[in-house]
Parts: structure tokens; sequence; C-alpha cells
């Protein structure tokens, strides 16, 4: 039985792993980078169930590759499926994108156009997915630098639209929508009104880089203040939704996480009381 | 166009500068970048990612070469060898024989032993975990079996020689608390030194051995079997046997 997702987490990393495993810190919750724990039998998914027996767990992938046109790469999903069913997180995630393609792996997050043809195949995909796990995917809409030329709709009805025909649920990056709002130039507000609500699960939270030319998505910063304010309109639409702060470069020490999973926490009190 | 047509001209443009301007003709040039530039900056990003993978396994070749250096090093080597799984920890197996044939590292060939040495503790870290066996149970064992009796070692052993005193450079370059911290200036680098990298619970070891210890956990490793061990070891072959034991060396037996 997994121990239920509720409030404000952090994403598990490395270099808190021992702080965490030997103070035992009230952290309502941490979601861990599945690709990380893929290595059966390794001293890595050793850590993972110790951290297992005492928080809440949810899994957050980069490598089912949901988008790419080459086969699913079944011994991926195998493992993690194995290391879900030893676990049992509260749910597992991945992105609506493309990681691979033609036998190459980039271990980087590639848009996808978003026509017609795309929302067929990216559906299917996720739901041989969900047939393997024998669970519901949820699903993450990234950050990106470019349009496609083919693309025919926006972001967000191609998020909807392959969220209703894979069944799936949605893991909503509100920084990720702010970090594409402003490099093409659309109304983030419009695609959180997009958005339905029954389906978001989740809420990722993180730092990007002002380029000058354009926001990119590093992970490395305290969330904007303008990311707080769209995050707030979030929790307006979308209620208390499990919020998790994400931290992958330049990673601070876990007081500083966790005061910005505080943050996050007070934002939902505020705006729900 | 198809999406695997897309895809295709993307990924090669990713590992190829050269071809950027074919997968920039599927992107929307506006703002303050051109499609070439949204190009680039993906480009960027994977190669990024990849660098910054390849310094955490190789932290003293960082060292030894630059930041610089490393960084263009590593860009050429993600061109070439692009990863081609899903798991992100197999990948880098190849930097080794990539740097040795580097042109400008043809005087400096140790570099590439000390990242084999890098890549040796990255597959020791790894490895499965292991429960030893019982060493008490070898009394239980007849001379019939003894005969067709072959020690293990760990999963996490990686065994290498090198011509240079890796291990020594490798002290060298770890952080100023360490306890085994070697001073540059001691160090002789060209003498041939053999190391044991292993793991043991959450710790990794690493430690020089002397020639008759490298032969005889190599001879183990190739599952040679105790007669062979004994006649080749001889009087040498209980001390052997007992400090590769007790350091964790051996973990278990079997009997073929």
């Amino acid at each position: 039985m997994s121990h239920p997702v509720k409030g404000c987490g952090i994403g598990l990393r490395f270099q808190h792993i021992d702080t965490i495993v030997d103070s035992n810190q009230p952290i309502p919750w941490l979601e861990i980078l599945t690709d990380n724990y893929l290595l059966p039998g390794s001293v890595q998914q050793d850590y993972l169930f110790e951290i297992a027996e005492h928080y809440p767990l949810t899994f957050h992938g980069v490598g089912m590759s949901l988008g790419s046109t080459d086969p699913l790469d079944t011994e991926y999903v195998s493992r993690v499926k194995a290391l879900v069913e030893r676990v049992n997180p509260a749910w597992v995630s991945d992105h609506l994108c493309w990681t691979s393609a033609h036998g190459v792996v980039t271990h980087d997050l590639i848009p996808l156009p978003y026509t017609e043809e795309t929302i067929r195949h990216v559906s299917q995909r996720i739901s041989q997915v969900q047939d393997s796990l024998e669970r519901r995917l949820v699903i993450e809409n990234v950050s990106s630098y470019l349009q496609y030329q083919q693309s025919a709709m926006s972001e967000w009805d191609f998020l909807c639209a392959v969220v209703e025909a894979a069944d799936c649920d949605i893991l909503l990056d509100v920084n990720n929508i702010y970090v594409s709002a402003c490099n093409h130039d659309f109304d983030p507000l419009a695609y959180l009104n997009a958005i339905p609500v029954q389906r978001v699960r989740e809420i990722h939270l993180a730092g990007y880089e002002d380029r000058g030319t354009h926001l990119l998505d590093t992970h490395g910063y305290p969330v904007s203040d303008a990311v707080w304010a769209l995050y707030a309109q979030a929790i307006q639409r979308f209620g208390a939704v499990p919020t998790l702060i994400e931290w992958d470069n330049n990673v601070p020490e876990l007081p500083v996480l966790l005061a910005e999973a505080a943050k996050a926490a007070e934002v939902q009190a505020r705006v729900l009381a | 166009m198809s999406l695997p047509e897309l895809q295709h001209h993307f990924i090669t443009a990713i590992f190829n500068r050269d071809q950027r301007d074919a997968a920039a003709l599927l992107v929307k040039s506006h703002g303050k970048l051109d499609a070439a530039q949204r190009v680039g900056i993906y480009r960027n990003s994977v190669h990024g990612i990849l660098w910054q993978y390849l310094e955490s396994l190789y932290p003293v070749c960082q060292q030894l070469l630059g930041a610089e250096f490393f960084e263009a090093a590593s860009d050429c080597y993600v061109d070439q060898q692009p990863p081609t799984r899903p798991f992100l920890a197999e990948y880098g197996a190849g930097f080794a024989d990539f740097l040795a044939a580097h042109p400008a590292l043809q005087q400096m060939l140790w570099i590439a032993d000390v990242a084999r040495l890098e890549w040796a503790r990255h597959q020791a870290w790894n490895a499965v975990n292991q429960a030893a066996a019982d060493f008490s149970q070898l009394a239980n064992v007849d001379a019939a079996q003894q005969a067709r009796l072959v020690l293990v070692l760990p999963a996490s052993a990686q065994l290498l020689t090198s011509a240079y005193a890796i291990h020594q450079v490798w002290l060298a370059h770890q952080p100023e608390d360490s306890p085994e911290k070697v001073a540059l200036e001691q160090l002789e680098l060209h003498q041939t030194q053999r190391v044991l990298v292993w793991r043991a619970g959450r710790r990794l070891h690493q430690v020089l051995l002397d020639e008759a210890t490298w032969a005889f956990l190599t001879a183990i490793q190739q599952a040679n079997r105790l007669p062979d061990l004994a006649e080749r070891f001889q009087a040498q072959l209980p001390a052997l046997l007992m400090t590769a034991v007790q350091r964790g060396w051996i973990l278990s037996f079997t009997v073929l």
C-alpha cells in the first residue's frame, strides 16, 4: 500500500539522500527520477527501498520516449514496471515529447509537432505503456524553444487531445508553461484555462534561466515571481493539487528546497482560504 | 513530412553540427531567434546534459585535461558515439579509448588509463548487491568437490593494470581533506600499477595490489579451479586466499 501523496514535496536528488535517510526529515512526499533507479539490485535501488519505507513517493521518468517513432523500448518499460511493483508509487509520470529516434537516445526532452498524426501516435504509445504497467500514466508538458512548421494547433489543444485519446492524467508543469509562453509569445492563462481540471494529478515548479533571447528551463534557480503568480492562478483553477519543487542544477542544501516547497504550500493555503 | 522523417532530420542535426540547416527547415523562425538557432538550442542542451554526465563520471580526467579541453573532447565524443540506450549509466564506456585515440593526447596516453580507472569505479558502483557466502562451509567440501571448486569475485570487482601510476594520479586529484591524498610532486608516473576496485555495501574501495595478488584474483576471475590455483601459487596460496576472503575480494565459492 503506497503512502498518500498530499501537499508540496521535493524531487529527491543524490546530494540529499544521506541527509534524508539519516535525519528522517518531515517532507510531505518525494519524487524520484525513475531513470536513476533502473539498475536491478543496485545500491541506488537499495537507497530507494529504504526511503520508500518512510516517505510517500512518485516516479518521474524521462526515458519512455513516448513520442518517438522507434519501437517502444520494452526493456525500459519492464524495468520501470518491476520497480513500480516493488515500491508501489502513488503514480508514474513521463513527458509528452520524444527523447530518442532511429536508435539514438538524446536523454533530453524534444518537443513534438502538434498534428493529428502525432496525437494518434503518442496516444497509442501511452496506451501501450499503460497496458504494460497496468496503471494510468501521468503526462507532463515540456518547455520548448521551437515550433515546427507543420504544427496545426496550440500546445494545449494538443495536450488535451492526447490525454483524452489515451485516457491518461496530466502533470502540469507551471514553469514549463511560463517558459514556453515567453518563448512562443502566447498567453499562459489561455493554456491553464484549457486544461481539464479532473485530469491534473500533479503540478511541477522549477526555476528557469533568462538567456536574453529566450528562457531556458534549467531547473537551476528558485521559482521566479512570475511563475509563483501563475501557480496561484493554477491553484485557483485546479484546487489543492500535489505540487513538487524540481531542482537539478546547482542543487542547493536541503533546507533551501524545503523552503521552496513550504512557499508553494503557503500559496495553496492563501489561494484556497 | 511524416513524424519518423521529422525525427530523423532532427536527431541527425543534434549529433552533427553540419546538418543543422536541414532540420531548421522544419522549424519556424520568430522572435529573437531564427530556426537554425532554435535547433541549436537543442543540440547544445543534449551535448550539455551528456557533457555534465561525462564530467561526473570522469572528474579526475576533467582536472587533468582542463575544463575547456574536456568539454570540447566530450562534444566530439558525443557526436562520434551518441547514446543508444535509455539507461544513461551505461553510457561513456568508450570514452577512454576515445581519449587514447585523440591526436592531442598521444604523448599523454596515461590519461586514457586514468579514464579506464574512473569507468571501473562507475561500473563497481553500479554492480548488483550481493550477500557474501558463509566460508565456514568450505570445511565441508570433500576432496572430489575441491577438484571442481571455483572461487567467485564480487560482481563489482574490477581489476586493472597500467604502465602508469593511475592509482596515485587518482589519489592526487582527490579533495584536499582526503585521507589518502597524494602530493603531485611525489608522484612517479612511469611505474606499473595493478588496481582493484570493488564495492562493499554503500562504500566503493580502490586498492593497489602486488603482482601475486593481482595474478591470483585474475585467475579467480577467469574461473580457474582450486587445484589449478594451488599448482600455480603453491606455498603462497593459503596467505593469498586468507587475505582475499578477509578483505571481501572473494564473495563466494561454487562447485562446478
